[in-house]
């Protein structure tokens, strides 16, 4: 069987298996398993490119460098969102606060989400990247709401409204480019038809069809200001599932955004995509740290730092040169990042029940190895060496200096306003004395383990990065 | 004959944009509702006229997609959504009336000004066609932002898609059948997601006004 059609293959048999099931060890033992062998997938997939081989289904899908990169993180994310989850979820069933079929129904989403995901990464076509996108947000639509709440459903709404603006707006832009084609005909218009007749494209249409597939996209980054939906959504779904919105989503989003970048400069140069790509990016980065300090909520918190790194991203891709193929291993780093501050606060959610900055204190004394991997997470958030993130961010604002200095500079100084915002809120977090009725001790293995792991990976990736990934990365980056 | 079917688009074209207007001006959500189905069924008579200008079998079948999803399954749900919740009236606009219509006429001259000259080149016959499409999709974006209803934000969603139809059919711009029955298909699927949630927008707050709804604002402590 093809390689891509076992990859789209199992999620949805893991979500059939997911709402047929009985029991929810078989759920997650179904979960786990079936991401497993996604990451193996994955990783073959990513093999089989990187020695040279094609790997594509029907033309319609196919596994390029910079999809395989995206494909790894959307697969290795959910392998750790469908291991943290068991555990996580066992806490919240356990504790009466979900149901059996509302864990049915998590697992069932995460994977259509997973296949989502998967099919707009590997598609050959921009139209098919947009269905896929938008089911996206249908999908997740529903694991915003999924506590039911008054707060996650108002959340759900926003999300679904803003989001699907912004993707129609997208559509509209994605059906622009299709200008550049004499005859489009009926068969189905892929990146490769559209690259080739790029130079036909009408220099103020290419303009307006970044902007709006900049728009379109760039609502689902979280980029400023489309991004109200994120700190809203983030705070409300489940904290597993938040490591996939805060990584491997926005990855998707930008690749999308990157597809679009290349036609767009093979019709008018780089210049404006550049130009644009850098206006929206330091409008992120400004603004995670002018609200960085007044955030509340951790779950917020993370989310404003989202929109930080989805800034960073579109600075290095607007710098170009070196700041792409930072860029492209800030992804990698930032998804790893964000998935061991997840799954570590998801620890200390389970621990006091709150979200909220004020009433989780003394996370040292109740949850201490969680703390300390919520302490790395962080300085690998903020971009301490020696973690990856130190390195990519350093590389960007090369890239930046020389020909963008004012840009750069605004860079610098959120990145430093940044780390103290961040640094204030995780230390009133760790030090204190814990609320009455928190009792100290660790939850199981099954909630310690997964961030843990993914720790020890970010670090390894940070310290020693494969000569055959770096060389991976820069065909990707190469062919941007 | 030529000339016929140029007028007949223009007509049906100017009845797609009159019906955002109207969807503005309306109080009751079922005439709303009454407003898309008529702008629905003036775009799919629009792909119709195209498939048979081209005499295109798979075309038609889109034709027929359209007409299921956004002429008939689209306005049962969203009437039983209505039924269901006893939402007869819809809930106030932002501004009122005559400032709707003044903002709706500043859209149509925005449409007609240069910034717009590049997309109205794409034209394939008359401009005016795609002229009133860019006015429609403005129309139906500040529907969006107009109307305190759910109901009207998601009938401002799936307009501004039918806006996009109809500017990419003037366009030249038609995608694949196959392509267009998936699109067809996402947009069943959007509205049934929706409709869901303003459901369940509707037992959480009473209302399906979104101005009410105020949880995401709560306090620090």
């Amino acid at each position: 069987m093809n390689m891509l059609a076992l990859l789209f293959a199992t999620p949805l048999a893991a979500a059939i298996l997911s709402i047929i099931a009985r029991k929810q060890r078989m759920i997650t033992l179904v979960a786990v398993v079936a991401t497993a062998l996604e990451v193996v997938l994955a990783l073959l997939i990513s093999a089989k490119t990187a020695s040279g081989s094609v790997v594509a289904l029907t033309g319609s899908f196919a596994a390029p460098a910079l999809s395989c990169i995206v494909l790894v993180t959307i697969a290795v994310t959910g392998f750790f969102c469908a291991l943290y989850s068991s555990g996580y979820f066992a806490v919240e069933v356990a504790k009466g606060i979900v149901g059996f079929r509302r864990v049915r129904q998590y697992f069932a989403l995460v994977h259509l989400f997973l296949l989502a995901m998967f099919v707009a990464t590997l598609t050959t076509a921009p139209m098919i990247m947009w269905i896929a996108i938008e089911l996206t947000t249908l999908v997740t639509a529903f694991l915003v709401s999924f506590y039911n709440k008054p707060s996650a459903i108002e959340a759900a709404w926003k999300y679904l409204i803003i989001n699907s603006v912004g993707l129609l707006l997208g559509f509209l832009g994605t059906l622009l480019f299709f200008t550049c084609l004499s005859d489009a005909g009926t068969a189905l218009v892929t990146w490769d038809t559209l690259r080739a007749a790029a130079s036909h494209l009408n220099p103020s249409i290419a303009k307006i069809s970044f902007v709006l597939v900049l728009i379109g996209y760039g609502t689902k980054v979280g980029f400023v200001p489309m991004h109200t939906w994120k700190p809203d959504v983030y705070s409300k779904v489940p904290t597993p599932v938040a490591m996939l919105f805060s990584g491997p989503l926005v990855n998707v989003a930008l690749l999308a955004l990157l597809q679009f970048k290349i036609i767009t400069d093979a019709a008018i140069g780089s210049a404006f995509t550049g130009r644009m790509l850098i206006v929206f990016g330091l409008a992120s980065v400004l603004l995670a740290a002018c609200v960085i300090f007044t955030q509340w909520n951790f779950k917020r918190l993370f989310a404003y730092s989202g929109i930080e790194h989805a800034g960073i991203m579109a600075l290095g891709f607007g710098f170009g040169g070196i700041g792409t193929f930072a860029a492209i291993l800030h992804m990698l780093y930032h998804t790893l990042a964000k998935s061991v501050l997840f799954t570590a606060t998801g620890n200390v959610f389970l621990k006091y029940s709150s979200t909220k900055i004020e009433r989780v204190r003394g996370m040292l004394t109740t949850l201490p190895a969680t703390t300390i991997v919520f302490i790395a997470g962080f300085l690998a958030t903020v971009g301490l060496p020696p973690f990856g993130i130190f390195f990519t961010e350093f590389y960007i604002v090369a890239a930046g200096i020389g020909a963008h200095p004012i840009a750069t500079a605004g860079l610098i100084l959120s990145l430093a306003v940044v780390f103290i915002g961040f640094l204030k809120q995780a230390m009133r977090m760790t030090f204190g004395a814990p609320p009455k009725g928190v009792s100290a001790g660790e939850g199981s293995y099954a909630t310690l383990l997964p961030p843990m792991v993914l720790l020890g990976i970010l670090f390894i990736a940070s310290v020693y990065l494969p000569f055959g990934v770096k060389a991976f990365i820069e065909t990707a980056a190469a062919s941007l | 004959m030529q000339h016929l079917i140029l007028q007949l688009t223009l007509i049906l074209e100017f009845a797609i944009f009159a019906s955002v207007v109207f969807m503005h001006l309306v109080k009751k959500n079922a005439t709303t509702i009454h407003l898309y189905t008529l702008q629905s069924a003036a775009t799919a008579a629009l792909l119709l006229i195209a498939a048979l200008r081209h005499l295109s079998p798979m075309l038609l079948l889109a034709v027929t997609a359209t007409v299921i999803v956004k002429v008939c399954l689209t306005p049962y749900f969203l009437a039983r959504l209505i039924d269901t919740h006893q939402l007869k009236f819809s809930t106030s606009t932002y501004l009122n009336s005559p400032l709707t219509l003044l903002i709706l006429a500043g859209f149509v001259a925005f449409a007609h000004s240069p910034f717009f000259a590049p997309l109205v080149a794409l034209s394939q016959g008359n401009p005016t066609l795609v002229l009133i499409s860019i006015a429609t999709l403005l129309g139906s974006l500040f529907l969006l932002i107009n109307r305190k209803g759910a109901i009207s934000q998601i009938l401002g969603i799936i307009s501004i898609e039918n806006s996009i139809v109809t500017f990419a059919l003037f366009s030249g711009l038609e995608q694949s059948p196959a392509l267009e029955l998936g699109i067809a298909f996402d947009m069943l699927i959007w509205v049934l997601v929706a409709a869901l949630f303003t459901s369940m927008l509707y037992r959480q707050f009473g209302t399906i006004d979104v101005t009410t709804m105020r949880k995401l604002t709560d306090s620090p402590q």
